[in-house]
This record gives structure tokens, C-alpha cells and sequence, in this order.
């Protein structure tokens, strides 16, 4: 591989080692493609990590700074400020917390899940069902989500009609409505309109289909993409458990991506981590003369304190790792998503969360287990329905998701908690004064002690806490009006929303693994005809027809008697 | 079975498995024919015995085989054996027959395999604790079916052979707890005839022992059936257990209540097949039962309204139009 002294010769270059990218690395490598994989970050995951509670508070450091020379972290700047924390003093089991930048549920089904198991590195991590989905009520309590036909009929929050209405809507729900008289002409209307309107479902059963079912982050989500994601979410359920949700271990998607990065290095991916790109340089290399090709390009990268550089023909680069003008030249997959802003907040507690409802069912003979109705949680989510608290917002939702012990998330009597809020619109509050009253709320939850009544215990604090906006990155500006395939891809942002991120990261992957591979198969061809004009025959036609190739796992298993 | 890869065998393969199922079958057919000589000559030794146990591992249906089985220990192994070897034998066959419910869990004669083996459990382990070996066998059965509810919530052999467990226990759970162990299962799935059928049994028995208030308990237990009616109309469950709270149908102000509270329901869902049903059923109850305490006016009315609900019901399930039909001439006559 090594064509000259001092240079490292590949097809491809990935920079950035988020979910996405990870993805792509493996099947790219999988398909025989020689990969080089780099990330400014020391850890796997960029974005997306799993992050030790030091490298949080590093992390966090470096991006509350004034503005740097590197690219990544001049980019990282601007997409995540009005940083803030506070934290007590070094936690002496920092090194067991796996705290995630991206928090995220799986859906059960779903194009992440299919890669996992496709790929095999399904191998390389576990996963933990989601425990619950609760609504926030009052303080200290919850209102559970009646999510399934179980739920509806144990619920003591819903009348009998709204319950009658409520199940033909899950039914509803879970069939191929697309062309139905109920849905058709209103796939714009706001979901909670067309929840009260079409099924006749009263104000807290919208809301909770709304924004625990379908998981809206705005008041304004239309009915017919919240629809899709219920019924994707209704058939995941029963697949591992009753949720339809699986939560990593170790902090999620940050795991899920060092997974794949690994499935990529088994198949001769090389990594490169904690290493700046100091320059990206382009060369012409023309075609041969007998060839009517145009000349194609080469990238070369030099990387800070590495004495090689690296060369290769197509690169793949998340937008912190580029300048303005290599962006614009980048091949665009798909048409980006608006650029959108999330304000979110890690904090650390070491008291367990507990979800108490404040009207539980109480019919005759209740099984023990929930005589209190009032179930301690590891591993669980939260919702904040727009105008349920006060001093928070009116129009969007917010969202928490617990994970402790059990989720290999912190350390024995440790939780996380992971509080997000899309930012509908401009805003001069920061982060944390936008969350402080939902991370209360939160913390009105957290179980202080039996013997303490809740209205004379004091609110637990947590030991740490970073508040933070993330901003998507801004897409990059169409300007040029030839739409041909250059040799720069950067691939699509994944969407934000907590239930979708995971699946998005993979179906980006996909989308920009087939105009790359399209590209690469190009550029094997050239170099097989200049080869065969200098009669070497080395070069190969790849032949790629699936994103995963099938595993060669053959083993049968035979039932025996 | 999901995400498991469609193989196409090779003819090789296929001729090959078809070669090794042929020498299984003669295996099998060789066995049988020898098992079934032995118990026409009255052979009731072990090695007899164990030609049964791999007869009956191949194939569980074969209840001439468990009977001779039994026939074996009574008549040949047991009258020579002590307390102990007995109570060891039987404990093996309740592992064997565990075994073997786990793979085919409705297989009658496994179950009344297993019946029996607990009833010929000797007294033991001494004789000042005579009820040693029975007790400890009885306390585990309870873990035995609760671990089949749990694989399948609405196998009926598994409740009836609850019901044969509690009564047949020295000390069993209290009849609350097993109304608990109802209401869980049914929280669960409320689509589970034999679940309610249970809960029916016990609220009986505990309202005849006069253990819990009768009046309050059923008032408690139509809110719940209404609640499963309301989530899911079409249950036929749900419904068989109201009638049974219903009834023989002497309370009338009941079932004036609980006809208004279906009616409700069938106003907002007015194709329920089941709603129809069961206001025609407990319509007819009135007429039946409290014709006296009814103008005439009133009685037709109730006739006329059935009437048109069993028309209704010819349309919607035309599957069962004929008795429909038949109801409605019953009434008329």
C-alpha cells in the first residue's frame, strides 16, 4: 500500500469517527475498499461519544474557549456554546462513567438494527430495554403512557370512552393508513389537532400520543411523519420486550460507533486517532492518454506530529474538518435538514430516580409489586409536553433520559440524567437557565429517602452539571451548478430527534456508502485501464450488491430429537 | 422465526437427512413393536420400565404406554421396593414428565402422568414426619405450573392443573393471593378465558366462605370488566365474564345499569357485535325473570328492541345468521 516513501496510499479517507461515519467505515472496509479513518478526538464517536466524566469535562474545556487555529475545533465551537458547568470535586470513579453526547434510544426495528445484525458487530456491544416512557404531572410525580392495549386497559387516568378511542386510534395507528379517509387531506395538520379532531381523544391523551408515543418536539409536528414513527415504534414493540426501545450499554451510540470502527479495522480499516489535519492538499492526475476519462482528483493529508501523509482518492469528511472552500466543493447526498439547535444538559446525581404516579390502579387483588404505584428506574425516559412547566418553554418538548448501573452508564449508585430541548426559536437565554426548571422538575423525581415525607425533604443536588446549545452544522451553501461526482462527500446530518438519531445515522450511511462506492468503482476503472496499458493486471473490478455482504456463518441449526 | 436465513439445501443434503429420518423411523418402529410385545406378555420389569421411558421421550401422545408404565411400578417394581426407591422412582418420572411438558405443553396424558405420580408419593421420609416427601412435592408443583403460565399465560391444562394443586395442598396460599395471581395474568393479557375462569372460581369460593364482602367485590370486578369491554370490544372473553357476573339475572336494576352502560359503548363503537349480543341477552333476561313488574307497553318495547339488534346482527356476522334468526323467532313467539 505504501506507493512512496513517506505518504500512505488509500482509496478511502473518512475524517470524523461519529455514528455515521463509523457505519460507513465498516462497509466500505467490508466491501474491500482500502480505508483510512481518522478523528481529531483521542476517543471514538466524535459527536456521538461515550465519554469518561474527565473527558466530559475536557471535552467541555476546550469548547468554552476562545476561537482556535485547529479547523475541528474552531468548527466545534461554534456549534456548541453558551457551555456551563459546574462540578464538585474529581469524582474518584470518573473512569466508570459512559456519559453520551448523543443520547439515544433504538427503535427495535429499524435500519440501525438491521446493520447491527447484518454487519456482525452487533457482537461488539450490548443493549438494555428501555424501561419506561413516563409524562411529567406534578412535581415528584409522573403520569404513565398508555402505549400499548395493557396500558390503556390497567389505566385509571382515562375515562372508558377516551380508552374506546384510544384503542381504535392505536389500531389506527399500527395499519397501512397512508390512504385512509381519516388521514387523507391532513397530513400537514398538527398532530394534537388532528389527535382531537379526527379520534376525538381528550387533551391528556394527545399529549401523551403526541409527545411520548410519537416523541414530537414541537407543537407545530404534522400528523403524517408522527404517525410513521408510532407505527414504527408500535411494531418494534415485543421484538426484545414489551418497549419498543433498546438503550447501549456504556453510553449508546458512542459504543455502537467504536463497534463498527472495530468491524472496519478487522476488515484492514487503519486508525488514526488524537491527530489534527494540519492540511488537506488537492493534485490533478490525469488521465491516460488512450483514456477519454477526465483527470481525477487526490487528496493528500498531512496530520499534526505523524510523519507520514496520507493520500486517497475519495474523502469523506464530517463539515468541523473542513474550510469553507473545500466544503463548497463537496458532493452533496441529499438535500440537509434546516439548521436546527438543541440545548442540553448532563447532570450527575447519586440518588435513583423514581417514577410515582399520583393515580394508580387500585382494583381488587392488585398484584404486590405495585400496590404504591411507584416504580424506582435505571433506565428510562422522561417526557416535558410543551407548557407543562411554568418557567419552560410553551412550544417545544423536552425530554430526560435516565440511565444508570444497569445501562453500564455510571457507576454503582450513580445516574445520568440527559436532558435535551430543541430550540424552536432564536433565543438570548442560555442553556442552562432554558433547562435549570426542567432539570428541577427532574430532580423532584430522584428518591431522597423513605423516611422523609416529599415535601420536607431537601432537593438533592447534582455532583455535576454541563449545560450547552449543540447547533447543527450549517449546510454547505449550493453554489456550484454541476451536480457530476466529485471525490468530497459529506454525508447528511442525522436527524436529532432522540428516537430517530440512531436509524437516521445508519440510512445516512447507506445513502453516501452507494454514491461512494459508485465513485470508487469509477476511479478502479480508470486505474485498471492505465494498468492495462502498462500490463499489470493487479487491479480488480469490485463487485459490491449489498451494503452488508451475507456473513459466511453457515452453521444449520438441526432439531434433534 | 425471524432473521433466520432461508437455506437452500443441497440435493445431497436433503438426500442425506432423508436417509438419517428413514433410520430413525425404523428405529422408532422397532421400539414400539418391542414395548408393545412386552406389555402384551405382562412385562413388568426395569428393563421394561426403560423401554417405555425411551418410547415415551420419542413420542408423549402414547397413553396405552404411560398406562403400562404405571402398571410396571404398581405391579412389578413398587410391592418389592422401599418407601425410599419408591419416592426416588417418582421423582424421577415428575422430572421426566417437567421435561417433557416444557416441549409439548398440552399433552393430556403427561399432565395426568404427572397427576399420578403425586398421588402415589409413599409416606416418608420417617414416621414421625410422614407427610415429608408429599409436603415438599406439593410445594414445588405450585413453582412447576407457575413457570407453564408464565411460558404460556392461556394454557387451560396448566390452570386446571392449578386448581388441582391449591386444593389438593395441606397448606395452600390464601384464596386472596391467588385473586392477586388473576388479576396479575389478567393485567397481562385480558384476552384469557381460562384467567377469568379462575377469578370466577375463586370469587365464588371466597364469597361462600363469607371471606370477603360479595356486593362490593362484584361492583369491583364490573369496573374492570368494563374497562377490558371498553379497551377491547371485540374480546370475547371479557364479555363471557360479565354474563357470568350478571348472572342468573334477578337483580333488575343491575341489569338496567349494566344494559345502559353497553348501550354506551355501542354508541360509540356501533358495529360491536358483541355489545349487540349482549344486550339481547340480558334484555331477554328481564323478560324472562321480571315480566310481572312490566306493562305490556314495556315488554314489547324490549321485544322490539331485540328484535332489531338481532336483524342488525344478521348483517354484521352472517356466519351465525341462522340462529340469529332462530333467537329472533323465540322471542316472538
Amino acid at each position: 500500500m505504501q506507493a512512496e516513501t513517506g505518504s500512505m496510499d488509500v482509496e478511502v479517507v473518512i475524517l470524523g469517527t461519529g455514528l455515521r461515519e463509523a457505519i460507513l467505515a465498516a462497509a466500505l472496509s467490508k466491501a474491500g475498499f482500502t480505508v483510512a479513518h481518522l478523528d481529531y478526538n483521542e476517543y471514538y464517536g466524535g459527536d456521538d461519544a461515550s465519554l469518561s466524566l474527565d473527558e466530559l469535562r475536557k471535552w467541555a474545556r476546550e469548547r468554552s474557549e476562545p476561537p482556535h487555529t485547529s479547523n475541528y475545533l474552531s468548527s466545534q465551537r461554534a456549534r456548541f456554546t453558551a457551555v456551563s458547568s459546574s462540578w464538585e470535586a474529581v469524582h474518584a470513579q470518573a473512569r466508570h462513567f459512559s456519559i453520551s453526547l448523543s443520547p439515544t434510544t433504538l427503535p427495535s426495528v429499524g435500519p440501525l438494527i438491521d446493520s447491527l445484525m447484518a454487519s456482525g458487530s452487533s457482537r461488539y456491544g450490548g443493549f438494555k430495554l428501555l424501561e419506561r416512557v413516563a409524562l411529567y404531572d406534578k412535581p415528584g410525580y409522573v403520569k404513565m403512557v398508555p402505549g400499548s392495549k395493557e396500558d390503556v386497559f390497567k389505566s385509571s387516568e382515562l375515562g372508558l370512552l377516551d380508552k374506546r378511542r384510544l384503542m381504535r386510534f392505536l389500531m389506527f395507528a399500527t395499519s397501512e393508513f397512508e390512504d385512509k379517509p381519516e388521514l387523507v387531506g391532513h397530513e400537514d395538520t398538527p398532530f394534537v389537532d388532528f389527535l382531537r379532531q379526527t379520534f376525538s381523544l381528550n387533551e391528556g391523551a394527545s399529549i401523551a400520543v403526541a409527545y411520548a408515543l410519537a416523541f414530537n418536539t414541537t407543537t407545530s409536528d404534522t400528523t403524517l411523519p408522527a404517525l410513521q414513527r408510532i407505527r414504527r415504534y408500535l411494531r418494534s414493540a415485543g421484538r426484545y420486550g414489551p418497549s419498543p426501545f433498546l438503550v447501549g450499554h456504556y453510553g449508546g451510540a458512542g459504543e455502537v460507533a467504536q463497534g463498527f470502527c472495530r468491524l472496519s479495522a478487522v476488515h484492514g480499516g487503519i486508525y488514526i486517532l488524537g491527530r489534527e489535519v494540519t492540511s488537506i492538499t488537492t493534485s490533478e492526475i490525469p488521465a491516460p492518454p488512450s483514456s477519454t476519462a477526465s483527470p481525477r482528483t487526490r487528496y493528500t493529508l498531512a496530520l499534526q506530529d505523524f510523519p507520514e501523509q496520507l493520500s486517497c482518492d475519495v474523502l469523506i469528511s464530517t463539515h468541523d474538518y473542513l474550510d469553507p472552500s473545500l466544503k463548497s466543493q463537496a458532493t452533496r447526498i441529499s438535500s440537509d435538514r434546516p439548521s436546527q439547535a438543541i440545548a442540553r444538559c448532563i447532570a450527575v446525581i447519586d440518588k435513583p430516580i423514581v417514577f410515582r404516579s399520583s393515580q394508580f390502579s387500585n382494583s381488587q387483588g392488585a398484584s404486590e409489586d405495585e400496590t404504591d404505584g411507584s416504580t424506582q428506574v435505571d433506565t428510562a425516559l422522561l417526557i416535558f409536553p410543551p407548557s407543562c412547566l411554568e418557567a419552560g418553554s410553551s412550544t417545544a418538548a423536552a425530554n430526560v433520559l435516565i440511565s444508570g448501573p444497569q445501562a453500564y452508564a455510571a457507576p454503582e449508585g450513580h445516574f445520568l440524567l440527559h436532558l435535551s430541548m430543541p430550540l424552536v426559536e432564536p433565543t438570548s437565554r442560555t442553556a442552562e437557565e432554558l433547562l435549570k426548571p426542567y432539570l428541577d422538575a427532574t430532580l423532584s423525581m430522584a428518591d431522597a429517602g423513605r423516611e422523609t415525607s416529599a415535601s420536607e425533604s431537601q432537593p438533592i443536588r447534582p455532583s455535576h452539571t454541563l449545560f450547552y446549545v449543540q447547533h447543527l452544522p450549517t449546510p454547505p451553501s449550493p453554489s456550484d451548478a454541476s451536480q457530476s461526482l466529485g471525490s468530497l462527500f459529506v454525508p447528511p446530518s442525522d436527524e436529532t430527534m432522540l428516537s430517530e438519531l440512531s436509524d437516521s445515522a445508519a440510512t445516512n450511511a447507506e445513502t453516501t456508502f452507494w454514491k461512494v462506492v459508485e465513485k470508487l468503482k469509477e476511479i478502479r476503472r480508470i486505474k485498471r485501464e492505465s494498468a492495462e496499458t502498462e500490463g499489470d493486471k493487479s487491479v480488480e473490478e469490485p463487485v459490491v450488491d449489498s451494503f452488508w455482504p451475507p456473513i459466511s456463518d453457515t452453521t444449520v441449526v438441526d432439531q434433534d430429537w | 422465526m425471524h432473521n433466520v436465513k432461508r437455506v437452500q439445501y443441497s440435493k445431497e443434503v436433503l438426500e442425506a437427512r432423508k436417509q438419517r429420518d428413514q433410520a430413525r423411523l425404523k428405529q422408532y418402529l422397532a421400539l414400539y413393536d418391542r414395548v408393545f410385545d412386552k406389555r402384551k406378555n405382562a412385562d413388568f420389569s426395569q428393563e421394561a420400565f426403560n423401554s417405555t421411558t425411551s418410547l415415551l421421550r420419542i413420542n408423549s401422545e402414547l397413553y396405552t404406554i404411560w398406562n403400562y408404565r404405571r402398571n410396571i411400578m404398581t405391579n412389578g417394581i413398587f410391592p418389592s421396593s422401599e418407601p425410599s426407591k419408591v419416592n426416588s422412582m417418582l421423582n424421577d418420572d415428575l422430572e421426566l414428565t417437567f421435561e417433557l411438558l416444557k416441549q409439548h405443553p398440552k399433552i393430556y396424558w403427561i399432565w395426568t402422568h404427572r397427576r399420578w405420580c403425586l398421588e402415589h408419593v409413599p409416606d416418608g421420609p420417617t414416621d414421625d414426619d410422614p407427610k415429608g416427601w408429599k409436603t415438599a412435592n406439593w410445594k414445588k408443583e405450585l413453582f412447576v405450573v407457575e413457570k407453564m403460565l408464565n411460558a404460556d399465560a392461556r394454557n387451560f391444562h396448566a390452570w386446571n392443573y392449578r386448581r388441582y394443586i391449591l386444593a389438593s395442598m395441606d397448606n395452600p396460599p390464601p384464596q386472596t393471593s391467588e385473586l392477586a395471581y388473576t388479576t396479575k395474568k389478567i393485567e397481562a393479557n385480558f384476552s384469557n378465558f381460562s384467567a377469568w375462569h379462575q377469578r370466577s372460581k375463586v370469587l365464588q369460593s371466597l364469597w361462600d366462605e363469607g371471606k370477603i364482602d360479595e356486593r362490593s367485590s362484584r361492583e369491583a370486578d364490573f369496573e374492570l370488566v368494563r374497562n377490558a369491554m371498553y379497551t377491547d370490544p371485540d374480546d370475547q372473553s371479557v364479555w363471557m365474564y360479565h354474563a357470568w357476573l350478571i348472572g342468573s339475572g334477578n337483580d333488575l336494576p343491575l341489569l338496567r345499569r349494566e344494559i345502559q352502560s353497553i348501550q354506551e359503548l355501542l354508541d360509540e363503537q356501533p358495529d360491536s357485535k358483541w355489545c349487540m349480543e349482549s344486550i339481547v341477552r340480558y334484555k331477554k333476561l328481564i323478560l324472562r325473570n321480571h315480566a310481572s313488574s312490566l306493562s305490556a307497553e314495556e315488554q314489547e318495547k324490549l321485544r322490539s328492541d331485540c328484535s332489531s339488534l338481532l336483524v342488525t346482527l344478521e348483517d354484521i356476522d352472517p356466519l351465525r345468521r341462522q340462529r340469529y334468526r332462530h333467537m329472533k323467532q323465540e322471542l316472538l313467539a
